[in-house]
């Protein structure tokens, strides 16, 4: 299997270097793998999605995702990456004018799917996440729960390589939470899609195979 | 409320650019045809030992455009009456030649004295008479209104335009988190904005029809019944159908850079 994401000797630092967060960090994830972060609040994990995802530079050492090095690419190239991953935030970062299906095939719309294939992906997705009832209201008008599955659908939405999660059930209930942890898995297994995410705690009813790995003290390690 | 708010902040800076641009060109036009109503009701009276052809006039001063010729035997008819035909031809043959010389411009008195002397160069040349005086002041007020106004037009532009800006940055801010999601999710700058760039080409058309009806007011109300002769007479210069593509233009202008400028200006919006 080739490897998605690798990263050597990765530096994340902020005000230019001279905060560090995540220090001569070296790992390697392959496509189709289950992955859980974990470490204490204030560690590095969301930043190091932020790294993913290329909102933030590496210091030193290089960050390839999806065969790009994020340490030198290009805005254009950087778009290009990001319209393949599917990014999932705690605090959903949904756009609240607009309805749950627009926000669902936010990802379609920016690829330049036709409405018509827009309209026909937000159903389906909609009926997967259980919201198809919910489609025309506006996000606040939802659950904090039902806020993440939009999220999620979204996400799912383009069928993305890789899919980033940050804290994605935190502060959710359990009906909610095993609904998101059933989509990303089946995402995983079903479409050999990369998952990363993030989390302070792994649930304790995982199906899948995973790997751990554990930021602490600006390194990142492999639990085994 | 709050929405129209948000867009009267915007189309009435650009009117303000707008208006200023439409009088500018309504006064430039007025003005022009007043020009011309001065230029051709000034002349100079030039008196020559012989009769000379406009191109001898012209070769003194190329702003001389017109020659005319003043019959002799009428002045002298005039002063000589009574007087015997040998005495009516011995006074004709000693007086001078009369000429009334055009400009092909509005020129100002060191202009026009700058004419007289290269005339008066010429030997042939016995006098000329120019009417700076009443001349000269007119010319100054008129330079003067008209310097007055473009500061004016180009101040209120230059404010005008800030407060687009200002109101362009308040937009952005408040699509701000949608442009930041779209962003992550890997938008381009144009799909981005586009939400900034289509309020803005909308206030355009909007400014620009406001702009439109308040000329055409201007023009079949107001200045037909305003009893002031210059606005009566050139009542056709006041708005003109073809204003209509330029106001439209500049106001499409104004807002394209105005949103290029606050997009451009800003990093990416998720760091």
């Amino acid at each position: 299997m080739s490897n998605v994401i690798n990263a050597q000797h990765l530096t994340l630092a902020y005000d230019g270097g001279a905060k560090e967060i995540i220090k001569d960090a070296s790992f390697t994830i392959k496509k189709g793998e289950f992955v859980f972060i974990t470490g204490p609040s204030g560690s590095g994990k969301s930043t190091l999605l932020k790294a993913l995802y290329g909102a933030l530079k590496p210091t030193e050492g290089s960050l390839v995702v999806g065969g790009l090095d994020l340490a030198s690419v290009g805005q254009s190239k950087l778009q290009e990456l990001r319209t393949h991953l599917g990014i999932i935030f705690q605090d959903y970062k949904l756009v609240n004018e607009w309805s749950v299906a627009k926000n669902v095939v936010l990802p379609l719309m920016i690829a330049g799917y036709s409405v018509d294939v827009q309209n026909t992906q937000a159903q389906r997705l909609l009926k997967h996440v259980k919201l198809s009832e919910h489609a025309d209201k506006y996000p606040l008008e939802l659950s904090g729960g039902e806020q993440q599955r939009v999220g999620v659908a979204r996400a799912l939405s383009k069928n993305p390589v890789v899919i980033l999660a940050d804290e994605p059930t935190g502060n959710l209930d359990d009906y909610s939470s095993n609904v998101i942890w059933d989509l990303m898995e089946n995402a995983c297994q079903q479409l050999d899609t990369t998952v990363l995410v993030v989390t302070h705690k792994i649930p304790t009813i995982f199906s899948l195979p995973y790997r751990h790995f554990i930021i602490e003290s600006k390194g990142v390690y492999e639990v085994h | 409320m709050k929405f129209i708010k948000n867009h009267l902040m915007f189309i009435l800076p650009l009117m303000a650019i707008l208006l200023g641009i439409e009088f500018y060109l309504v006064f430039d036009r007025t003005t022009n045809s007043y020009e011309k109503g001065l230029k051709e009701g000034y002349s100079m009276l030039v008196v020559t030992k012989k009769p000379m052809k406009l191109s001898m006039f012209q070769a003194l001063n190329r702003h001389i455009s017109s020659s005319e010729k003043i019959k002799r035997e009428n002045i002298v008819s005039e002063i000589a009456k009574g007087v015997s035909k040998n005495s009516n031809k011995e006074i004709l043959a000693a007086l001078p030649y009369f000429y009334n010389v055009r400009l092909d411009s509005y020129l100002s008195t060191s202009g026009l004295e700058k004419i007289k002397t290269d005339l008066e160069k010429d030997k042939n040349v016995k006098k000329v008479e120019t009417f700076g005086s009443s001349y000269s002041s007119s010319y100054r007020l008129f330079s003067f209104i008209k310097f007055t106004l473009k500061l004016f037009i180009v101040f209120m532009g230059v404010v005008s335009l800030f407060l687009i800006i200002k109101q362009m940055e308040i937009w952005k801010y408040a699509h701000k988190e949608r442009m930041q999601v779209m962003e992550i999710f890997g938008a381009p700058l144009m799909l981005r904005s586009g939400v900034l760039f289509r309020v803005a080409i909308v206030d355009a058309f909007l400014a620009t029809l406001l702009t439109t009806a308040i000329f055409l007011y201007i023009k079949f109300q107001w200045a037909a019944n305003s009893g002031i002769d210059i606005m009566m007479q050139n009542k056709t210069e006041l708005f003109k159908m073809t204003d209509i593509a330029i106001l439209l233009v500049s106001a499409l202008f104004i807002v394209i850079i105005a949103v290029y400028s606050v997009v451009f200006s800003s990093k990416g919006v998720e760091e």
